[in-house]
């Protein structure tokens, strides 16, 4: 019952301020306010462009990292029940890892642009 | 009643103020506008609810501040300082000594009702008519061609920095921009944040503020920036100790912003700093803006231009060559300042 008290309440409230946001929005955004701000200059071009994520190397070596921490903890626990066998496991999986890492080197991850 | 209560509240609070600074602005206006804790310089229009034009603002950027003006969202109101200029609507103030209070009497005003809200003065239509010819405004080939609403759509471009051929963006940039020195209006094409090319449309206006807490802001130091233009009793030595401490001087890369003489923005930010009287002798004859800024990211590009006093910046500007005009032959307002053809000189750092 306090559940349900709850997301009536909850439902209630969002639609109540909603509404009272709606009715406060007064004067609509008229075009000399929808020009980009150039302090006082004017664009030539449309901005509608492609612009290049220079980042996407990062996400690469992000990607590398974090996916071996991800099997590491539980790898952990089954560490303890199989021995060695999942050490050689592991050792295999960072193997390939490290191939993608030296990838990413070659590629020029690591110099910040 | 809830309402009255509610717009007292707000009018205590600090006022968020957009400057545009005009020709011969007072003397010392922005040293003494920090002084003043009731009002908050903000870095856009959009977050601004007074508009304060600092002197007056000459016949030909007029247009510029109009679109300005109707940047600012409603409720809005404009306040001339010492100002030439003629804004329907806008209060005029001479004195240095009524600015502080007329602001805030003004923005308690606007809040409480009782005074209107500037309506713009730009009309509420596009710039230019529609014409494109796709669904969506393009020309028909994927996302490339047409002109919507007047304004070509972005097409690739050589890139400076590592051959990937992306789109540019030309726009005019100024001179009501916060990070740029008053006056200036740079025709800029940029490709991500690279500039690309660099036209003079209008050279800053001679004054002989001081750029060097502009540049503090800039390297994201905004609380030494205040103390600097505040020119807070702690004594010379003290500023001094904490500009080094902070170690500002290093997030400037090295060679950044080198003119013909061999002074770079490390060297003119260490004069800035030091706060001697004596100009830094600059020779600046064969320096343009173009030798300056092209290949450089936005931040770097903006340090440099604030590292320069303004006379020399005007002659920087002097030294820019005019842009070959290539294919679109409608550059019809540009009124390029002396425009001495140096060519351009490779190597900017």
């Amino acid at each position: 019952m306090p559940t349900l008290i709850a997301i009536i309440l909850i439902f209630v409230l969002s639609l109540g301020f909603t509404v009272a946001l709606r009715a406060g929005a007064t004067a609509s955004v008229t075009y000399p306010q929808k020009r980009p701000i150039l302090g006082g200059g004017d664009p030539e071009t449309h901005a509608w462009q492609r612009f290049h994520v220079r980042y996407y190397t990062m996400t690469l070596l992000f990607v590398a990292f974090e996916m071996e921490m991800m099997f590491m903890y539980p790898w952990a626990v089954v560490f303890v029940e199989e021995g060695p066998k999942a050490l050689a496991e592991m050792g295999m999986f960072l193997t390939i890892l490290s191939v993608g890492i030296l990838y990413g080197w070659r590629e020029g991850i690591f110099r910040w642009e | 009643m809830g309402m009255n209560w509610l717009a007292h509240l707000a009018a205590r609070a600090e006022v968020p103020v957009f400057l545009a600074e005009g020709e011969a602005a007072p003397a010392e206006y922005a040293h003494l506008l920090a002084r003043m804790p009731a009002l908050r310089m903000v870095d856009t229009p959009r977050a601004a609810a007074i508009l304060l034009v600092v002197g007056t603002v000459p016949k030909a950027l007029l247009p510029q501040l109009h679109r300005l003006h109707d940047q600012l969202p409603h409720p809005r109101a404009t306040i001339l300082w010492q100002s030439r200029n003629d804004l329907s609507g806008a209060k005029r103030i001479d004195s240095a000594e009524d600015i502080g209070t007329a602001i805030k009497t003004l923005h308690s005003d606007l809040l409480a009702g009782n005074v209107e809200s500037e309506p713009d003065i730009l009309p509420d239509a596009p710039p230019n008519e529609w014409r494109g010819v796709g669904p969506h405004g393009q020309g028909g080939k994927g996302m490339m061609g047409g002109t919507p609403y007047g304004r070509p759509m972005a097409m690739t471009a050589a890139d400076l920095r590592d051959g990937l051929e992306l789109d540019t963006y030309t726009a005019d940039f100024g001179p009501f921009l916060p990070m740029f020195p008053p006056g200036l209006v740079l025709k800029l094409t940029l490709q991500g944040d690279v500039i690309q090319t660099v036209a003079v449309t209008h050279p800053p206006f001679e004054t002989t503020e001081d750029r060097g807490w502009v540049l503090l802001d800039l390297l994201g130091l905004p609380a030494l920036a205040q103390r600097k233009l505040r020119g807070d009793a702690t004594g010379k030595g003290s500023f001094d100790r904490l500009a080094r401490l902070t170690a500002a001087r290093a997030a400037i890369p090295d060679g950044l912003g080198r003119t013909h003489d061999g002074s770079d923005v490390r060297a003119r930010f260490d004069h800035l700093m030091s706060r001697r009287d004596s100009a830094l002798n600059l020779h600046l004859h064969h320096t343009g803006l173009d030798d300056l800024l092209v290949g450089l990211e936005w931040h770097e590009a903006m340090l440099v231009l604030n590292s320069f006093d303004t006379a020399s910046l005007r002659t920087i500007c002097g030294n820019t060559p005019e842009p070959e005009t290539d294919d679109d032959a409608d550059g019809e307002d540009d009124k390029k300042e002396g425009g001495m053809d140096h060519g351009a000189h490779a190597g900017h750092m």
